[in-house]
């Protein structure tokens, strides 16, 4: 029976502890340069010299309070029983940072296992390090790492198993915190030893007296600590009258003395101190002048990336479902089960194929946004653009997650959790759906050369795109004013140095945000084309007006007048189905806006997800390839729309909701149907508001009034 | 107030880029104290000014061998003492 055990990775943010993770357990995990990307713990498994180890990598976080979720997470996960031991991972190349959080860990007098991680780079700063008497101030072994190469990580292995033989016999850190403070400590402890408190006896009380003396909010919840607040708030009291000590950070204060002394004693460095390559560039990507339009400048390099050089790949994919298409029609025999048939060629293939093809897009969108995180720009992206967002009611960390909102809304709504105040989050997330997704595009892509001469259509899609962020911005400043009034938090980030990304980590990184959307496609959107395609074919009109079929023969080699026939004849099957008894029903909702009972039946398709517009307007003018490269539709939506029209169906498919998996996202993240609802019915309102507005004012004004031809 | 001790608010907000200073304190106003303590602004502290933000708003410094972007507001309630203004004391 192998030895089980169960280990702790903690450190700080961006001390390379995911790295190690994943090169210890192997599995996939991202490296974050951006502060906080998960705030979920982690797990993993190996096996080393017959043991297996349950590894949990814990969120990043510079102290044990509970300033925030992830501090409260691990806190939450160290103090329960069932860790045998931590291994603290620490930059080496900034130890009196790193090590604060060890000072905490170690008054757990867990087992502990430091990890002077990075120690390569700390080497070239010159830092020469102590290891014996840095281990016995700290009652824990030290191991120095390389991070990010397995040779680097083997010293940190073998450690490790040896450690584990030996749990028991774990040292105990020799920390002292000042006279005064060691017996306020003391005294407390006592205190709370007196209690008896069983869940937390594998940790020393004088864990929780030092954090009862800080007032720690998340010590402070726990009921069994109670009888022993009057304790507290004497020895409190005792410190602040007697040695004028401030309650709130007189710990912190004396951990970073503690640290001073310490590396005083056992660090030492040899090189001067030089301007790093990392403030040399970024003395301009912060510079208070220059910042900004090279920010500008790598956001365009970003979508010219994104848009451009995906083009040819989907020009790919789209062949190969057309031919998908074509090679099931030859393979499946019309008359068996024809009707599943052409579900499945123009329902399923159809639809589902018109949403991969924008895979490509989506994965390079992520791609570069993936190279921006690990570099560590996005960082400064976000301190750049702090100041423009705070005007607007948002926040430097919403940029991110708003920059993702223009490939998928899924999983930009998820980069939202990189946002600590609550209500920032919320106004985030509520404004994001405006970010004109990728679904989007065919509809821009199909009506844009339609309408538009050649000259305007760059430019007509940049406004689009324009309206949406603005419309997003004022949404965002109105919410901050009236809905989500208060205080924001504390703003405090880290700007960690410049780091080369290695390829492996950004596909990992890419892939692992694709894979939602290729998710959503497999499954909503499929489930959506099917049902779509029943709506749209359901219930077959066999009776019609006119005997088409003589009409049709008759007419002979006539091929104008067999297809305005046959067009005639869809039609009218068109308007007995499901979906054309919805569109009529609904017309007259929508005729304020300028929609017809087609495009009303297009959009309410739309409203599952943005991508199936296309597909249905395809079906409903009775196209057999229905994308938005078909010169046949858009030959007819020019016949039948005004370009007012045609603006105005974009207009309101930028601002309505999204598609049904942006919901359930929102439902998820915000744990409320009714922020759902909310959403769902603000954006429709807002679009029909503002879609009213632009057509009437149009009409009256007789802009883009008349048919093109 | 001695030679070069800035007591009075408004400190950190308002120095030239490059300036290093040593942290004396917070003033009163001051809101989560203890973030930023954990942070590394401590009295004891140097804390070098590194750059502004357009468009106003963020401040970069770096505390404890780390840069940390923070809010002007908050700034404004980090107390200082130039350190050198201070060598000639």
């Amino acid at each position: 029976m192998p030895d089980k055990f169960r280990i702790a990775l903690a450190g700080n943010p961006n001390c390379g502890k995911t790295c190690i993770f994943n090169m210890l357990t192997g599995s996939r995990q991202h490296v974050g340069n951006y502060p906080g990307v998960t705030v979920e713990s982690k797990s993993g498994n190996f096996s080393l010299n017959g043991k297996e180890i349950e590894l949990i990598d814990l969120p990043g976080v510079y102290s044990l309070s509970s300033s925030s979720p992830e501090e409260a997470v691990v806190f939450r996960e160290l103090t329960r029983p069932g860790i045998d031991l931590i291994v603290n991972v620490i930059d080496s190349t900034i130890p009196q940072r790193s090590l604060y959080l060890t000072t905490q860990l170690a008054e757990l007098h867990i087992p502990m296992l430091l990890a002077f991680n990075m120690s390569d780079d700390a080497r070239k700063k010159g830092l020469k390090f102590n290891i014996a008497k840095l281990e016995t101030y700290f009652g824990s072994p030290i191991v120095q790492t390389i991070g990010n190469s397995a040779s680097g990580v083997k010293a940190l292995k073998e450690k490790l198993a040896e450690e584990l033989d030996q749990l028991a016999d774990h040292g105990v850190p020799m920390l002292s915190y000042g006279q005064d403070i060691d017996e306020a400590i003391s005294e407390v402890a006592g205190e709370i030893d007196s209690l008896e408190i069983s869940e937390y006896s594998h940790i020393p009380s004088r864990f929780f007296a030092i954090k009862l003396l800080e007032k720690d909010t998340c010590v402070m919840q726990i009921d069994k600590f109670k009888p022993a607040w009057e304790t507290v708030d004497e020895q409190i009291r005792h410190l602040a009258d007697k040695h004028a000590i401030e309650a709130d950070t007189f710990m912190a204060d004396r951990r970073y003395a503690m640290l001073a002394g310490a590396c005083r004693d056992a660090i030492s460095t040899t090189n001067e101190k030089r301007r790093e390559v990392s403030d040399r560039i970024d003395l301009v990507m912060t510079n208070k002048f220059l910042g900004f339009p090279l920010f500008l400048a790598i956001m365009y390099a970003t979508f010219w990336f994104t848009f451009i050089c995906a083009d040819p790949l989907m020009g790919y994919i789209e062949e190969f479902f057309v031919w998908l298409g074509e090679i099931t029609g030859n393979l499946w025999d019309p008359e068996v089960m024809p009707y599943l048939r052409s579900l499945v060629i123009d329902g399923i293939i159809s639809g589902v194929g018109g949403v991969i093809v924008f895979l490509p897009n989506i994965l390079f969108l992520f791609f570069a946004i993936a190279i921006l995180e690990e570099s560590g720009y996005m960082s400064r992206a976000a301190f750049v653009m702090d100041g423009v967002m705070r005007r607007f009611g948002l926040q430097g960390k919403s940029f991110v997650p708003l920059v993702l909102g223009f490939g998928c809304t899924v999983p930009a709504i998820m980069a939202t959790r990189t946002i600590e105040s609550e209500r920032d989050r919320k106004i985030t997330i509520m404004v994001l759906p405006l970010m004109s997704c990728g679904a989007r595009l065919p509809i821009y892509a199909l009506i844009i050369p339609a309408f538009f001469a050649q000259k305007y259509q760059a430019f007509t899609m940049w406004m689009i795109y324009l309206i949406g962020v603005l419309v997003a911005l004022i949404g965002a400043r109105i919410m901050k004013s009236t809905l989500f009034k208060g205080d924001g938090e504390v703003y405090l980030m880290e700007l960690p140095p410049y780091r080369m990304p290695t390829l492996k980590s950004l596909l990992l990184h890419m892939w692992d945000r694709g894979r939602m959307y290729l998710h959503k496609a497999g499954t909503i959107i499929l489930l959506t084309s099917i049902i779509l395609y029943i709506c749209n074919t359901y219930p077959e009109k066999k009776e019609f007006s006119r005997d088409y079929d003589t009409l049709i023969e008759e007419a002979a080699q006539n091929d104008e007048i067999i297809s305005s026939l046959e067009n005639a004849q869809h039609a009218e099957a068109m308007e007995y189905t499901v979906s054309g008894r919805v569109g009529k029903a609904l017309e007259p909702l929508f005729k304020p806006i300028g929609f017809d009972w087609k495009i009303t039946t297009a959009t309410i398709g739309a409203l599952a997800a943005k991508e199936v517009f296309v597909a249905q307007m395809g079906i409903l003018y009775s196209e057999g390839e229905t994308d938005e490269e078909s010169e046949g539709l858009r030959a007819k939506l020019v016949k039948n729309y005004t370009p007012l029209q045609a603006f105005c169906i974009m207009l309101f498919c930028l601002l309505s909701i999204p598609c049904l998996a942006t919901l359930a996202i929102i439902k998820r993240e915000l744990n409320s149907w009714k922020m759902a609802v909310i959403e769902a019915g603000g954006l429709f309102a807002l679009a029909y508001i503002m879609t009213f507005i632009v057509y009437q004012a149009g009409t009256l004004l007789k802009i883009g009034t008349t048919l093109i031809n | 107030m001695k030679n070069g001790e800035k007591n009075t608010g408004c400190s950190l907000a308002e120095l030239p880029i490059g300036t290093k200073a040593v942290i004396t304190g917070f003033s009163p106003y001051s809101r989560e104290k203890k973030k930023f303590a954990d942070a590394g602004f401590v009295p004891g502290s140097e804390l070098q000014i590194e750059a502004y933000a357009p468009f106003g708003g963020l401040i970069r410094v770096k505390v404890m061998e780390t840069s940390m972007a923070l809010h002007r507001d908050d700034a404004k309630c980090i107390l200082l003492k130039n350190q050198e203004v201070n060598a000639h004391a």
